[in-house]
């Protein structure tokens, strides 16, 4: 298993309920998986904690056979080697393009980054707005950016937090298959979080449906998504 | 986590506060240097020590003479100029470590603060007791007075005949019913005023005079003594109590209506045939643990010389404490006055019994 | 075990600064503390008999009116500046914070230097028009006076924050209410208002925590307040124990009002993190109504600037030749001097505290945020005593070290111009801080946390990404502190070194003996350097996008 979270629990400060309940799930290198479920399941709680944003209350999560969380240990952010695109990206705004996506690139040598930055740039197709600052882009653009800059130190894990929210429908469809190309491209295992199903369909290899805190439902998407929701349906 | 960078930022912070800590007190070196040594030459000091004073006068002819002195002598003087009060505390608070030398201040009760609070040490000077009576020197020669300010009644000349005026207790008759203007009661001439009335007359008395101005008041007490002056003239009151000093200082103002308003006031001389007009000193002290104290000896007797009070009396309208010297023209226009029969000290005595009556008679 | 992971979690370099620096920052006014429950005071029944009510009463009814003329006149200003273009708005989107460059107490000695009976209004209707008014409509010397003064020197901190809130954060709010067909007045009153209700709650409790500090007004124009109350008992009485438990009245008062401030700026956060953050364009204005508003800036920019700005510049011209000299030089180098190193330091404590206390929130957390700011409550010359017995105590422990290195003088710290920084930096610590700490609050965390899942650490993260993102707001900090520190007074008065004189206490030299046309050339001297500071704090924030 590539990524494991063994009875995972966790509660924000100033609350007494737990947001995560006994959270366990198991992601094989590679794999694409996507968390489904309404605002205030739990769901963008999971990604912050496995990119070590929050510190759990109990359990333990592993990524590639090393400890990141358990009661004696905690590995910071910066060292778990995990990248995460944001809902609203959180591309820097002080930065132009190239320098958004080489921010994360350390221990190479000015050669190396440019070469970085090119393959991510080519990978995405915004190899003319090197220069650019993110307030000069465009929605999609923007959200490829973020993309690019997640991607450029080889994460061994990729996190995406509602990456088509800010995006109109159209759009939204065609960076959602552009997108699936690339992760299965450069293979990195990736976990989604969106609350709409057709992302889910869409994209992942197996979905997980999460309400309060807890798994609800795990399967392949065809099978979860046909059953489960026309019963109780997510809101779009 | 690379607890190095930490480490670093940690250092350079320490590293910057010491080094500021260090060009800081160079730099207030350098400009005791620059504002002091530069008029007087670094030659001509050639290092007979220096002199370091606390004071809250804050006049361009107390800096002229202590220059005069640095001239004569080669001793620099060194100056905090702050407020009476802070002052005192700040001296009370450095206790034997203190690097002031001298005391000097605007009236007579903060000395005697001082002194209680055993700040001060005894002068025994000749050259000091020769220049300066000893009814303006503290008993134990704790302090001495430099010089006098009379607070009296100013009045408008257009509507006040001086026949009118008598005493201080006078004004709260009622006839002068909302005539009389006078500043507030956080003022230490006010204080130093109704402690005088305290010792001379009781404190029943006092508290009465105070009841009777509060009750005769022209408006609330706003401003400083110059307002006064102005409120006369501009008909909000017919007589106020204030300081001679301040009518010099107006009739010699840069602003002609400042010198239209003095003329046409008059100052008047209260308790003359009774127990006499309220008079306040400035006065220096040496501090107990005076690190240069053969120095500050030294500038005591400067400034009770002929020399230096011929400067205060022409320069700053303020009577000389030295008896060999004349009043400056326009203090003796006024004509000679008979001051209270009083020891100073009684006045910072009663100091605190007095701030507490202007607050039981409601004198804001 | 899970504690000891928690301890190690919790104990970074960021922590340990920021406790270090608290601590220090606590001690003088834990000497205070100290003092409040060990010094006996023996007056406090007649100050409770005969003072409180009525000093309590007037505090309180000047803090209330300073403050609703201020979010008047500042929320105003702010709306028009940024909603509007008509004749020279270029020119008051700054001219309007120049008033903070004048002290108030040289406001309150100019303003009644200007209507009295000597002053220029009565002296023309005189020699003129032989025309003598009712003094009573020209007496400024009142609390009506005093809320005056406050609120035309002190507004500019509520237009200023709320200035930048509504030109970054108000565009698609206000546009929508235009295209939904709100007219100017609905828009102001129920959209704007609303929106920047945090901005005004911040702006206004700077103006407040000012005003209550305040004795230079309060004392020329004889009101009792309760610091009137203070130094009337510490000096007056010498009964530094009422004089100190007054201060903890007035700490007190603080304390509700910051926690007010809190709760009324509620839970909301008001960061963005969308890298789109659209400026409000204003609506270019014609005709009557571009005069009106015209009409309405200048008379407050006349009042609260110009005006005084004017009778100081005659003054000046009256007196400067018997009271400029090459003297000056020194006084403005030693003016800057303190104000730049103590400002300095400021930004960076504050940046190390406000950074650590956003990234690790928590109880603790939140209070050392509240100590570091605790000392903006604090009457000058209160903390002034508490940092001289501090630095007294400093020197006494350390004369062993000086006779070691061959000092003779027995007070090396507490006579250097570190005391008065260090004082400085307790006592305005609250600006700078809440400058930052807004700064912090407007990018959020997010770009922290995408910084840190690129492998950045929280201290490379400081200063790769966060420190760059909000330098507007230390820049805006630091020269805020830059100001206040050239106009402040009573901690310089006390906590000088021998011959260190500064523009703000010769300007109280002249002013304190009633000389205010000879006060006039230092008053014009810090009004210029402020008024510099805060052009080019202007265009700092011009060119911050967002």
């Amino acid at each position: 298993m590539f990524v494991q979270l063994k009875n995972v629990s966790f509660h924000y400060k100033n609350t007494k309920e737990l947001t995560i309940q006994n959270f366990s799930l198991a992601i094989e290198k590679g794999e694409i998986v996507s968390i489904l479920g309404k605002s205030g399941s739990g769901k963008s709680t999971i990604l912050r904690l496995i990119a070590g944003l929050e510190i759990p209350f109990s359990g333990s999560i592993h990524i590639n056979e090393s400890i990141m969380a358990d009661d004696k240990q905690f590995i910071q952010p910066e060292k778990r080697g995990v990248g995460m695109v944001f809902q609203d990206y959180a591309l820097f705004p002080h930065m132009t393009v190239a320098e958004n996506i080489k921010f994360g690139l350390k221990k190479m040598s000015r050669i190396q980054k440019k070469e970085r930055l090119d393959e991510v740039l080519a990978l995405v197709g915004l190899k003319e707005y090197v220069k650019r600052y993110p307030y000069e882009l465009s929605g999609g653009q923007q959200q490829r950016v973020a993309l690019a800059r997640a991607i450029a130190p080889n994460p061994s894990v990729l996190l995406f937090d509602e990456p088509f929210s800010n995006l109109d429908a159209e759009l939204q469809i065609k960076i959602r298959d552009e997108l699936r190309t690339i992760l299965k491209q450069t293979g990195i295992t990736s976990i989604f979080v969106t609350h709409d199903k057709m992302d889910a369909r869409a994209l992942a290899d197996r979905v997980v449906v999460m309400e309060e805190g807890t798994i609800f439902r795990v399967g392949e998407p065809a099978e979860v998504l046909n059953n489960e929701f026309t019963m109780s349906p997510v809101p779009v | 986590m690379s607890k190095n960078v930490f480490y670093t930022i940690g250092l350079l912070l320490v590293l910057s506060l010491a080094v500021l800590a260090g060009c800081s007190s160079e730099q207030s070196q350098s400009s005791n240097n620059e504002t002091k040594t530069e008029k007087k030459e670094a030659a001509k000091s050639e290092d007979k020590g220096e002199v370091n004073l606390y004071t809250s006068r804050h006049y361009e002819i107390d800096d002229e003479l202590f220059a005069a002195f640095t001239e004569q002598t080669g001793i620099k003087v060194n100056v905090v100029k702050g407020e009476e009060n802070e002052l005192i505390e700040r001296l009370a608070r450095e206790g034997d470590a203190t690097q002031g030398d001298l005391f000097y201040t605007s009236d007579a009760g903060r000395l005697h603060w001082a002194k209680e609070k055993n700040l001060l040490q005894a002068v025994d000077s000749e050259t000091v007791n020769a220049n300066i009576p000893e009814n303006l020197r503290d008993k134990d020669k704790e302090w001495i007075g430099l010089t006098k300010r009379a607070r009296v009644i100013v009045y408008s000349k257009d509507r006040v005949k001086p026949e009118q005026l008598s005493t201080y207790e006078d004004l709260t008759d009622a006839k002068w019913k909302g005539k009389v203007l006078v500043r507030p009661s956080d003022n230490v001439y006010n204080q130093s005023l109704l402690a005088s009335f305290i010792s001379l007359n009781g404190e029943d008395k006092a508290k009465e005079w105070a009841k009777g101005i509060v009750a005769n008041m022209a408006r609330d007490p706003q401003g400083g003594d110059r307002d006064q002056a102005k409120a006369i003239v501009a008909g909000e009151g017919d007589v106020a109590i204030m300081n001679t000093y301040y009518v010099g200082v107006m009739l010699n103002s840069e602003d002609p209506e400042e010198v239209k308003v003095a003329e046409k006031v008059g100052v008047f001389f209260p308790n003359q045939e009774t127990n006499g007009t309220h008079v306040n000193v400035s006065g220096i002290g040496l501090t107990k643990h005076a690190k240069n104290k053969e120095n500050a000896v030294k500038l005591i007797e400067f400034l009770s010389s002929e020399e230096a009070q011929g400067k205060f009396a022409e320069a700053n309208y303020e009577y000389p404490a030295n008896p060999k010297v004349q009043p400056s023209e326009l203090l003796k226009s006024w004509g000679d006055f008979k001051p209270q029969d009083l020891n100073l000290s009684e006045l910072g005595e009663n100091n605190a019994a007095a701030v507490r009556m202007f607050n039981e008679v409601g004198w804001k | 075990m899970k504690l000891f992971r928690l301890m190690k979690l919790k104990m970074n370099s960021w922590a340990i600064l920021s406790f270090l620096i608290t601590i220090i920052i606590m001690m003088p006014i834990l000497f205070i503390t100290f003092e409040f429950f060990t010094r006996s005071s023996e007056n406090w029944e007649h100050i409770n008999e005969y003072l409180l009510n009525s000093y309590l009463f007037n505090t309180l009814l000047i803090l209330f009116f300073t403050g609703l003329l201020t979010v008047f006149i500042g929320v105003s200003m702010a709306w028009f500046i940024s909603a509007y273009d008509f004749p020279l708005r270029g020119f008051f989107k700054w001219g309007l914070i120049l008033p903070l460059a004048i002290p108030p107490y040289i406001g309150a000695y100019t303003y009644n230097g200007i209507l009295n009976y000597t002053g220029v209004i009565q002296s023309i209707l005189r020699n003129f028009y032989q025309i003598e008014v009712n003094q009573k409509y020209f007496n400024i010397m009142s609390i009506p006076g005093a809320i005056f003064i406050f609120s035309v020197f002190l507004f500019p901190y509520v237009y200023l924050i709320t200035k930048n809130f509504l030109e970054n954060q108000s565009a698609s709010l206000v546009e929508n209410a235009r295209l939904l067909g709100s007219n100017s007045f609905e828009i102001f009153f129920r959209i704007v208002i609303p929106i920047s209700r945090a901005s005004i709650v911040a702006g206004v409790s700077l103006v407040i925590l000012e005003v209550l500090n305040d004795y230079g007004v309060v004392k020329y124009f004889g009101i009792q307040t309760l610091s009137t109350a203070i130094f009337q008992t510490w000096f007056g009485m010498a009964d530094l124990g009422s004089a100190i438990k007054l201060s903890g009245i007035l700490m007190m008062i603080v304390v509700v009002i910051l926690m007010a401030e809190k709760w009324l700026r509620g839970r909301k956060k008001y960061s963005y993190s969308n890298s789109k953050v659209r400026p409000l364009k204003p609506v270019k204005l014609t005709g009557y109504k571009a005069w009106a508003i015209f009409a309405y800036i200048s008379a407050v920019f006349l009042l609260s600037f110009f005006i005084p700005f004017i009778q100081l510049v005659k003054w000046t011209f009256t007196t400067y030749k018997q009271v400029l000299s090459d003297e000056f030089i020194g006084l403005i180098w030693n003016s800057t001097f303190v104000a730049f190193t103590a400002a300095a330091v400021i930004v960076v404590i504050a940046l190390i505290i406000a950074n650590f206390s956003r990234l690790f929130e928590g109880r603790v957390t939140n209070l050392v945020s509240k100590i570091v700011v605790l000392g903006y409550s604090i009457p000058g010359a209160v903390i002034a005593i508490g940092v001289l017995t501090l630095f007294i105590a400093l020197d006494r422990q350390l004369l062993i070290f000086y006779q070691l290195i061959g000092l003779t003088p027995s007070l090396v710290l507490s006579l250097s111009l570190s005391m008065l920084i260090f004082a400085f930096v307790i006592r305005f610590m609250a600006i700078g801080y809440n400058s930052i700490e807004t700064g912090f609050d407007k990018i959020g965390t997010t770009f922290t946390e995408a910084s840190r899942t690129l492998g950045m650490t929280v201290t490379q993260t400081f200063f790769k990404v966060d420190l760059k993102m909000i330098k507007g707001a230390v820049a805006g900090g630091f020269i805020l502190v830059f100001i206040e520190i050239l106009k402040e007074l009573p901690l310089t008065l006390i906590l000088q070194p021998f011959n260190f004189y500064t523009l703000a206490t010769k300007a109280f030299q002249y002013a304190g003996d009633e000389r205010i046309q000879e006060a006039a050339s230092a008053s014009i001297l810090i009004i210029l350097i402020s008024g510099v500071s805060i052009y080019i704090f202007h265009k700092v924030l011009e060119k911050e996008p967002g």
